[in-house]
């Protein structure tokens, strides 16, 4: 046992903290409880949600709590707490604090329970006669989310990872470091910081929309379980109707905020990898869009209902599921930025079957009223049946995605099945190897039924269209998409079935929902946020379509004209070498590599970029700054720098540097390479990595005497010249002496280019001298090994991105205010 | 029959159909004497770095090939050509997967994933100026 008295530890802070992370489970398991009651409708249910209430605001109040309590830590520093300690240091400026914050699986968990705590309040306010139900849902999923922060063993099994424990007494394996003996450590411990990787605003923003996004999928499902609950099978949906528009709202930012992120500041080499961190999220997008397409149409076409709750549900159950994918530590091998495991998987899975099983039980007992209803046959040519189809396009879509993405899931599952387990293919499955190939093949036709889709359910009537009117609203653009994209596909010389297709889904798409608005809503905004949001999707498409099909590695080495023997299979050939100040040609451009600075962790490359006049002349086009992070202890991070043009963007980033090159300049002066030997006859010419070397002529006239050498001593100089890239001449002379049968040879350095001569040997038979050469590291040629990209279009899909989110929103407001009327309209009439 | 029947018959003929490509598509986890034995196929190999042998990285000569040997979970080692740039900080590199085929005596990876001990493990704390902070 440790009786050291430790000086200067804030330990009753931590209390403070636990305290709140006890009130707040407890709060949430009071108010499930009280909510259950309060939703059975007899006398004593308004007191029940009067407890119900109150304790779901000591619970919010607990919640921020916590959060204050941890954010307080951070900011003074505390490093007597482990997740202090493990996620920041002191170095670290303060915008980052809020990144360390959510960077570790406790803060990420907090964070999503701070925005259920916001909405559940929301929720109590606005949901009036759903309020009991909805909320002991609600408040169900708090508790499990508040036990994710317990940190409580019973026996063997962690519930929860606990942001407050303290590093030398709950973390047994630092008992037995040295310092641990010593009572002042905190004077002289520093965090480990947070990972060079996540030091950047996007850091800052992404994470809070994403599980803002989480969150808001949690307010439809539980109005879906509600409404099975209760047997309001109807009714339910359009109070979830408003809420879904705004998860996708924000999830779709959030998602596409990862791409940016991945676009800009990660090195993937683009904005979407299929990688499954990214799956996990996008696919709950998917099903949301479904599941608020079927509620729309549910209020005309009574028969959707078992979709409606089947989406609804499927969305909130496929958050936790990617919460699980991504905590579990399951893709381990599959995917860079996975969390490990924190053994809380158990909980998360626990969590995950819970909300599985209630939903199961609740539709099988509503089976007939859900599946029974009035057999009317729908009519092909209305606005719902098409919508209906679109959904079912997305939810097999979402399921081809998540199906690839869960390989590894599915290993674990069958490998502990009997039979099953021995199977070798089973056993050793990994996803495929050429993964985005994979995606595309199966998304590409989806994207194109999809946008097809949209570009014509719009114009069918709900209920009974009439084809021949349908046909009359949409020829017009059908003929315009057809011309625009077969130029278009001509312009960019596109020869892919699929990619054309897609090029002409996407053009239609937009083109048809202009009509729509201008022709159709006679350009009223307000009611146009369907039509604004779906022109955004069909650009994002169009964009991605683009900028990927029309993508071009410009930096393929031209320089080089060796091996690859083992020819297109590994046509790898993305990355150019770049020696400081050549001028190579890459694609359109002259590029130019001048020289690196650094700037605290960062190591700034600067690589500027030249086009050719008429005349031969080097017009300065741009520079970019492509640069390497450094962090010894997680890692070397190199970070893209992207040149942004109206109709292309120029992406380039460092795939190897010397990074000791450039650190140990100084350090590195007495350092020299391995030297390496030549055989040379007068007039021969050799180089090193920064000037060519010419052997002048042997001489014999050595002037002994300075170089007290015995008159006696056979002495011949190799007079070399040196000319470095800038034209300028140096000279060397080392000395091959022999003395008494024993060779000495007087070694010669030019010391501003750091090449090193060492005369050792002379063939008298082939008139041949043998010279090692070495070069200090100091003085060697900087070079970078370099990835460029050229993504045309892609403006597009950021613009598209914009479209889409603006649309959303107006489509939001308009269901808002459609709401409101209804519930004011409801509220007179009673 | 219903219109709705036809949809969901296409469905779950898709969704089929999802399964089995993916199943076709996937690749394997293999090790090298597997791989070996299957020259030509793309397999996923799990192995360590051996830092006794050296590892080559010309970029002079060719920015898109590095050399290195790898022992296999079960310990057999092999030289493996990576046809790219040598990833940032491969030698903390606590575990490798490679991605590609046996082609001759080595083995020809156009993918690598690493797996950094530091990165999202923990670590221990250091202190490393106790002295001079009095």
């Amino acid at each position: 046992m440790n009786t050291t008295e430790y000086i200067g530890e804030h330990l009753f802070i931590g209390q403070i903290g636990n305290a709140f992370v006890l009130l707040s489970f407890v709060c949430a398991i009071v108010a499930t409880i009280a909510y259950f009651f309060a939703s059975k409708e007899n006398e004593s249910s308004a007191s029940w949600k009067n407890i119900a209430r109150t304790s779901f605001r000591l619970h919010s109040v607990a919640v921020f709590g916590i959060a204050g309590t941890l954010f307080y830590m951070l900011y003074n520093h505390m490093y007597e707490y482990h997740y202090v300690w493990q996620h920041s240091n002191s170095k670290m400026p303060l915008k980052y604090i809020l990144s360390c914050f959510w960077e570790g699986q406790e803060g990420s968990f907090l964070l999503w329970t701070i925005w259920h705590v916001i909405l559940g309040n929301i929720l109590i306010k606005t949901s009036k006669e759903w309020e009991a139900p909805v909320m002991t849902v609600f408040a169900s999923v708090q508790v499990f989310l508040a036990s994710m922060l317990l940190g409580i063993y019973i026996g063997n099994y962690n519930i929860g990872s606990n942001p407050f424990t303290v590093l030398l007494r709950q973390h047994p394996d630092f008992s037995n470091l040295p310092f641990v003996q010593l009572p002042t450590y905190l004077e002289s411990l520093d965090g480990r910081g947070l990972n060079p990787l996540l030091q950047n605003y996007w850091m800052t923003i992404h994470p809070p929309t994403l599980f803002l996004g989480f969150a808001s999928t949690l307010i439809p499902f539980c109005y879906a379980i509600a409404g099975l609950w209760k047997k309001r099978l109807t009714d339910w949906q359009k109070h979830a109707l408003p809420w879904s528009f705004f998860g996708i709202m924000i999830l779709g930012t959030g998602i596409l905020m990862g791409g940016a992120w991945a676009y800009e500041a990660l090195s993937f080499g683009g904005f979407w990898a299929w990688d499954p961190v990214e799956n996990a999220s996008l696919v709950p997008w998917l099903t949301f869009v479904g599941s608020a397409h079927v509620l729309m149409i549910n209020k005309n076409r009574g028969d959707s209902l078992l979709t409606a709750f089947l989406l609804t549900i499927i969305t909130f159950i496929l958050i936790l599921y990617s919460t699980f994918l991504t905590r579990s530590g399951i893709l381990g091998d599959s995917s860079v930025h996975a969390f490990t495991d924190l053994g809380m998987s158990g909980q998360l899975l626990l969590y995950l079957l819970f909300y599985v099983v209630i939903a199961i039980i609740l539709i099988i007992r509503n089976r007939r009223e859900l599946i029974s209803q009035k057999q009317k046959e729908e009519h092909i040519w209305s606005r719902e049946f098409w919508m209906f189809v679109g959904a079912l396009v997305l939810l097999i879509s979402s399921f081809q995605i998540i199906y690839t993405t869960s390989i590894p899931v599915t290993k674990k599952i069958l490998s502990v099945i009997p039979y099953l387990q021995d199977i070798e293919r089973i056993k050793n499955m990994a996803p495929p190897a050429k993964l985005i190939e994979h995606y595309n093949a199966w998304q590409i036709p989806f994207a194109i039924i999809v946008c097809l889709l949209i570009a014509v359910t719009q114009f069918f009537k709900y209920k009974k269209g009439d084809i021949k009117i349908f046909l009359k609203k949409i020829y017009i653009s059908f003929f315009v998409a057809v011309i625009l994209s077969g130029l278009f596909a001509w312009a960019l010389s596109l020869t892919q079935l699929f990619y054309i297709l897609l090029l002409f889904a996407t053009t239609f798409a937009v083109i048809a929902n202009w009509t729509y608005m201008v022709s159709v809503l006679k350009g009223k905004i307000k009611k146009a946020g369907a039509s604004i949001a779906h022109i955004g999707f069909a650009l994002i498409m169009m964009g991605a379509l683009i900028s990927t099909s029309k993508q071009q590695t410009i930096s393929q080495n031209s320089s080089r004209t060796s091996v690859e023997s083992l020819s297109k299979d590994f046509s790898n050939n993305k990355n150019i070498l770049l020696s400081i100040n050549d001028t190579l040609k890459m694609g359109d451009y002259y590029i130019s590599y001048s020289g690196k600075d650094q700037q605290g962790v960062n190591i700034y490359f600067n690589v500027d970029y030249f086009t050719k006049d008429e005349k031969g002349n080097y017009q300065h086009e741009f520079r970019l700054r492509p640069l390497v992070q450094t962090n010894p202890r997680m890692g070397n991070i190199a970070e893209p720098d992207t040149r942004h043009m109206l109709h292309k963007d120029i992406y380039s980033h460092i795939a190897y540097a010397d990074l000791d090159l450039v650190i140990g300049d100084q350090s590195k002066k007495d350092d020299y390479t391995e030297p390496h030997n030549e055989m040379l006859s007068v007039h021969d010419t050799t180089f090193s990595s920064n000037s060519i070397i010419i052997l002048d002529s042997l001489s014999l006239a050595v002037d002994k005497k300075s170089l007290s050498l015995a008159d006696s001593t056979i002495a011949v100089a190799a007079c070399f010249r040196a000319i470095d890239m800038n034209g300028k001449t140096y000279f060397a002379k080392p000395i091959f002496t022999i003395q008494n049968a024993s060779i000495q040879p007087i070694e010669s350095e030019i010391k501003e280019l750091g090449v090193k001569f060492v005369f050792w040997k002379i063939h008298t038979n082939t008139n041949q001298i043998e010279i090692s050469i070495s070069e200090n590291k100091s003085k060697q040629r900087d070079f970078i090994v370099m990835e460029a990209t050229i993504f045309p279009g892609i403006n597009i899909l950021w613009m598209g991105c914009i479209i889409m989110i603006i649309g959303t929103l107006i489509a939001m407001r308009d269901r808002i205010k459609q709401y409101t009327a209804a519930q004011n309209a409801s509220e007179q009439t009673d | 029959m219903k219109k709705t029947h036809v949809i969901l018959i296409i469905l779950i003929a898709v969704s089929i159909g999802a399964i089995f490509t993916s199943l076709s598509d996937s690749s394997t986890y293999a090790n090298f004497t597997e791989a070996f034995s299957e020259p030509g196929f793309e397999f996923h190999v799990v192995g360590k770095l051996n830092r006794d042998k050296e590892t080559i990285y010309d970029p002079h000569a060719d920015a898109n090939l590095f050399t290195f040997f790898m022992s296999d979970n079960k310990g057999v080692e092999r030289k493996v050509v990576l046809h790219k740039s040598k990833p940032q900080d491969f030698e903390h590199s606590e575990q490798i997967v490679i991605i590609g085929k046996a082609v001759g005596d080595a083995f020809h990876a156009n993918e690598i994933l690493m797996k950094c001990p530091s990165k999202y493990t923990d670590g221990k704390p250091e202190i490393t100026t106790t002295a001079s902070s009095n």
